[in-house]
């Protein structure tokens, strides 16, 4: 039996053993420290790596027209997104592939690197651009495997259609700025979200824009998602049916660019309602812009073309349009002096190429003496000396609380937001006036209220708020609240919401004073003298009532501009629909308003089992 | 023959390829196939390694110290760049990492010659740092900061257990003490950066530092128990960088927790132990070199590469021995194993008997006292 001989061991081999030791206990306390110390930490810490919550965006609801016709939806598009963690480490790679996806994707180098510099979360996509055109994400889709850190997800686009006749009723949508965002990060939005801007998608946003949802992802270092751990599936918007008939503002979108075209001039809007329940038919702003340039993500150079154009077709000039109404405004002169009991409906006034007041001359439109006349004539005539009597007579302060009465000053509550309250001057306002401005001898000049008794003065209205006047007389007296949207249903069809009519107010002026005002427009319409005789042509076969109006602007003189003003309802007896044109320093109201409402009317009138029919 | 080896070492070998292969397995099939075949190769070889006599080494030494300087000249002409150093060629269509096979030449070599004389005065001290340099500068050129790192504490500790003056060994220590502040004027640009991450890894968080920051989540997930085998996710899904080399430790840490880390660390220090055995038990002067030495080279590789996975030492691409993936590596550190064995085998006998241990000769024929 033999065995081993026993291990010789020297000072420095138990030194090195010594050594070992310590140096084996530290790495033993610093895996306790670890592992057992900061675990908890850590594995947090791992989870926030690989695990991110991404936002599953819910679908925004759909625009109709009141038929049924898709105005506004989502189409399929292709959006990049970049994933910072997985950029290439090596910055100059990383540099010369931001430089290269700029180039594919048609952004600007620098905003690339902001983004990348402003990435909350190095594990959370940025969306670089979304609304790719096809030829950019055929390109890009091509490099992708080249491309670290980049991806193209499907993300649905905001498609508009037709965008001339329909840009500023839908609006657009856009991504938020960082001001916005601070605004509206309470109501769950986040940094890289869109939002309505305008139009419809502004002032419907919260139906339309749903409810997003959330996953948490678990996701490898590539930033390929793995598996879904907790997920909170978004609800979609609600579908918006408008009361807009799409052939309807189509039509009268095109009849208004005739129309602005032969005037030679730039803008107009043109109105379309009906009159028994204040829900738009067709509410036009021309020129418009294209909405779908916007949820595309705009550039900036398109942008400041738009902001550049002088005939500002960013601008909804149907809502927020303020123009002196001219001699439209006649029928509440007219309405103020019959209740005041001023003058009554037999009531027989001359009408005089002008009268002298408080040493001025205040003229007609007609340079001679158009003879006497009752207050229906007058308003068929449209005679302002007529008028210029019965203002003085009724008083401003009394004329502007009539005015009120039928709308004027007070903006519109609207769906659209942007509508405007325009202005109704009198003594009180003019008090105010001088108040703020100290200027001597200021004080109401009673020949103003000569002028405002023909739509003049300081009087503003805007497109919108003289459609709703029109109604309220076409329907007997009835302030109705306007309306664009007719029916909104839940994304299972359900419907939530159906438009009813919500009167403001109702009209202090009796039925019988309010049906001398309507002779009057009756009168404008059909009778041999009234002004609105471009409807009087073998074609148009149904009676209503109208005014034109051309109102001056641009300050004091004698050739001053005019803006083309055309009112209008249809039938006499039960209106169904008001019209109102506005042409922007158009001229004559009869020349270049009125022939663009006498083809919305035709229009109307031939299609008007379609319009009216059913909804779908 | 057998009943003669210290099976104690072979077990824990065994155990270490087992989870390193098992590691393997959880982050990537094709390395643990790749290892797989450099297992079987690798114990033939430490078989064939334990057999022979590693006497017969020593004459050699000056040609396999020539044949280490020849192989890191090599791949620095011929070699495939990694990671910013060129560190690995491609021989008869397999991938060698000439770095691994210089470590066993170079301390062969070293060993041998501290052999020469029984104990290591000045001109031992020199004569080794002159020997030790080109092989240093070499892997450094590369660069390759890990095995640099290697064949330094190699030096060091040589000398330390040839019994080198201690005031020999003080001034060496005093001037590395000296050298290693200036050491990040002297690193390549990616080691230097490498070493001002590891002081401040939040510096580039999407670079470098991230590897760090990475690994030492992944560690500090496993905790306790572990993820379990298979289902460390920061391993999985690929968050740990260079997963199968060197942060294994991590991947390894993140799926067995402290316990699985322990029985590593516990694993290494028995063979450790094992190996400082058998130089204690060495028949002569070289045999106890030569696994001194191979204790230094596993203790420097173990420390420093659990050390940057816990972030206790700067990055230094190194992997741990019998986990890490690489066959180059496998097969060095199972030679040197092998030969560590061979010395065991061959260490002196004694029999117990009323005249006490008498030492016996190698080939067994017993040498009565007289």
């Amino acid at each position: 039996m033999v065995e081993a001989a026993r291990p010789r061991w020297n000072g420095r081999l138990l030194a090195g053993g010594l050594v070992v030791l310590l140096v084996v206990s530290t790495l033993t306390v610093r895996l306790v420290q670890l592992q057992i110390g900061q675990h908890q930490q850590l594995a947090a810490a791992g989870v926030e790596t690989r695990v991110h919550r991404v936002v599953l965006e819910a679908d925004r609801g759909v625009v109709y027209d009141r038929h049924g016709v898709r105005l506004a939806g989502n189409a399929p598009a292709w959006a990049l997104s970049m994933l910072p963690a997985a950029l290439p480490a090596n910055a100059v790679a990383r540099q010369s592939e931001l430089a290269q996806v700029a180039r594919l994707a048609g952004v600007a180098e620098p905003s690339l690197g902001q983004l990348l510099l402003k990435a909350p979360d190095l594990y959370l996509p940025v969306t670089v651009k979304s609304g790719l055109s096809a030829e950019q994400s055929q390109a890009i889709a091509e490099r992708l495997p080249q491309l670290p850190g980049f991806q193209l997800d499907q993300t649905p686009l905001r498609t508009y259609a037709d965008w001339e006749d329909f840009g500023h009723v839908l609006g657009y949508t856009n991504r938020l700025d960082s001001d916005e965002y601070a605004r509206l990060k309470n109501l769950g939005y986040l940094p890289d979200d869109t939002a309505g801007k305008a139009g419809v998608e502004a002032g419907l946003e919260v139906l339309l824009r749903g409810r997003n949802g959330w996953a948490d992802v678990e996701t490898n270092a590539a930033g390929l998602p793995m598996r879904t751990l907790a997920q909170d599936p978004p609800v979609a918007g609600d579908s918006v049916y408008l009361s807009i008939d799409a052939g309807l503002q189509q039509a009268v979108g095109q009849y208004l660019r005739e129309g602005i075209q032969s005037a030679g001039v730039r803008a107009g809007a043109a109105i379309v309602v009906d009159p028994r329940d204040g829900e738009l038919l067709a509410l036009v702003s021309a020129p418009s812009y294209d909405p779908n340039q916007f949820a595309a993500g705009i550039s900036a150079a398109a942008y400041q073309r738009l902001l550049q154009d002088p005939a500002k077709p960013l601008y909804d000039r149907a809502l927020a349009g303020l123009y002196p109404p001219g001699s439209t405004f006649k029928m509440i002169t007219a309405a103020a002096g019959l209740q005041d009991g001023k003058i009554g409906a037999d009531s027989v006034l001359p009408c005089p190429a002008g009268i002298t007041y408080g040493g001025w001359t205040y003229r007609n439109w007609a340079g001679y003496d158009m003879g006497q006349m009752n207050v229906e004539k007058a308003i068929a005539v449209s005679c302002d000396t007529f008028f210029y009597r019965v203002a003085d007579s009724v008083g401003d302060m009394s004329l502007a609380a009539y005015a009120r009465d039928f709308g004027y000053g007070s903006a519109p509550i609207f769906e659209i937001p942007g509508a405007q309250a325009g202005l109704v001057p009198d003594e009180a306002w003019q008090a105010a006036q001088c108040q703020a401005t100290e200027a001597p001898g200021c004080r109401w000049n009673p020949g103003e209220t000569l002028t405002m008794g023909i739509g003049q003065s300081a009087l503003l209205t805007s497109p919108l708020i003289q459609a709703m006047y029109v109604s309220a007389i076409a329907n007997g007296g009835t302030l109705l609240q306007p309306t664009v949207v007719s029916q909104v249903r839940t994304p299972g069809g359900r419907v939530a919401a159906t438009a009813q009519a919500k009167p403001v107010s109702t009209v202090p002026v009796s039925p019988a004073n309010l049906e001398v005002v309507r002779e009057g427009m009756r009168q404008c319409l059909q009778a041999p003298y009234g002004t609105g005789f471009l409807f009087r042509n073998d074609r148009f076969k149904y009676d209503g009532g109208c005014k034109t109006g051309s109102a001056q602007y641009g300050g004091s003189g004698t050739d001053l501009p005019l803006h083309a003003w055309f009112t209008f309802f249809s039938p006499y007896d039960h209106p169904e629909i008001a019209i109102v044109v506005l042409v922007e320093g158009g001229g004559e109201g009869h020349d270049t308003a009125e022939p663009v409402a006498v083809k919305i009317a035709d229009y109307y009138y031939s299609h008007r089992a379609q319009i009216l029919g059913t909804q779908s | 023959m057998v009943r003669r080896a210290d099976l104690t070492q072979a077990l824990t070998l065994a155990a270490l390829v087992v989870l390193g292969l098992m590691t393997l397995f959880s982050t990537s099939r094709a390395d643990f196939a790749s290892q797989v075949g450099g297992v079987a190769a690798g114990l033939l070889l430490y078989v064939a390694a334990a057999a022979f006599d590693y006497r017969r080494l020593q004459p050699a030494a000056p040609y396999l110290y020539g044949l280490a300087l020849l192989l890191l000249i090599t791949v620095e002409v011929a070699g495939h760049t990694a990671y910013g150093a060129q560190r690995w060629m491609r021989v008869a269509g397999l991938q060698v990492e000439p770095s691994e096979i210089a470590k066993l030449l170079v301390l062969v070599a070293l060993a041998a010659f501290l052999a020469r004389r029984e104990t290591a005065g000045r001109r031992e001290v020199l004569m080794l740092g002159v020997l030790g340099l080109p092989p240093t500068l070499l892997v450094l050129y590369q660069p390759d900061l890990g095995t640099a790192i290697v064949f330094a504490s190699l030096l060091l500790g040589l000398l330390f257990l040839a019994g080198a003056p201690r005031l020999v060994l003080a001034s060496i220590l005093a001037g590395v003490a000296v050298a290693v502040p200036l050491l990040p004027h002297l690193l390549r640009g990616y080691q230097r950066q490498r070493l001002q991450i590891f002081l401040d890894p939040s510096q580039d968080p999407l670079g470098a530092g991230y590897n760090l920051i990475q690994a030492r989540i992944a560690v500090g997930s496993g905790g306790i128990f572990g993820q379990g085998w298979l289902h460390g996710l920061q391993g999985q899904l690929g968050y740990i960088p260079e997963r199968t080399s060197d942060f294994v430790f991590a991947v390894y840490a993140e799926e067995f927790g402290l316990l699985g880390s322990l029985l590593l660390l516990g694993l290494f220090t028995i063979l450790l132990y094992r190996v400082a055995r058998a130089a204690a038990v060495a028949p002569d002067r070289f045999g106890f070199l030569l696994c001194a030495g191979a204790a230094v080279i596993l203790f420097t590789q173990v420390v420093q590469n659990i050390g940057m996975n816990v972030g206790l030492t700067p990055i230094a691409g190194i992997p741990l021995p019998f986990i890490s993936h690489g066959r180059s590596a496998l097969l060095t550190y199972l030679v040197m194993l092998g030969l560590v064995q061979s010395v065991v085998l061959r260490r002196p006998l004694v029999s117990p008997g009323p005249a006490g241990r008498v030492p016996l000769t190698e080939s067994g024929t017993i040498r009565l006292p007289v």
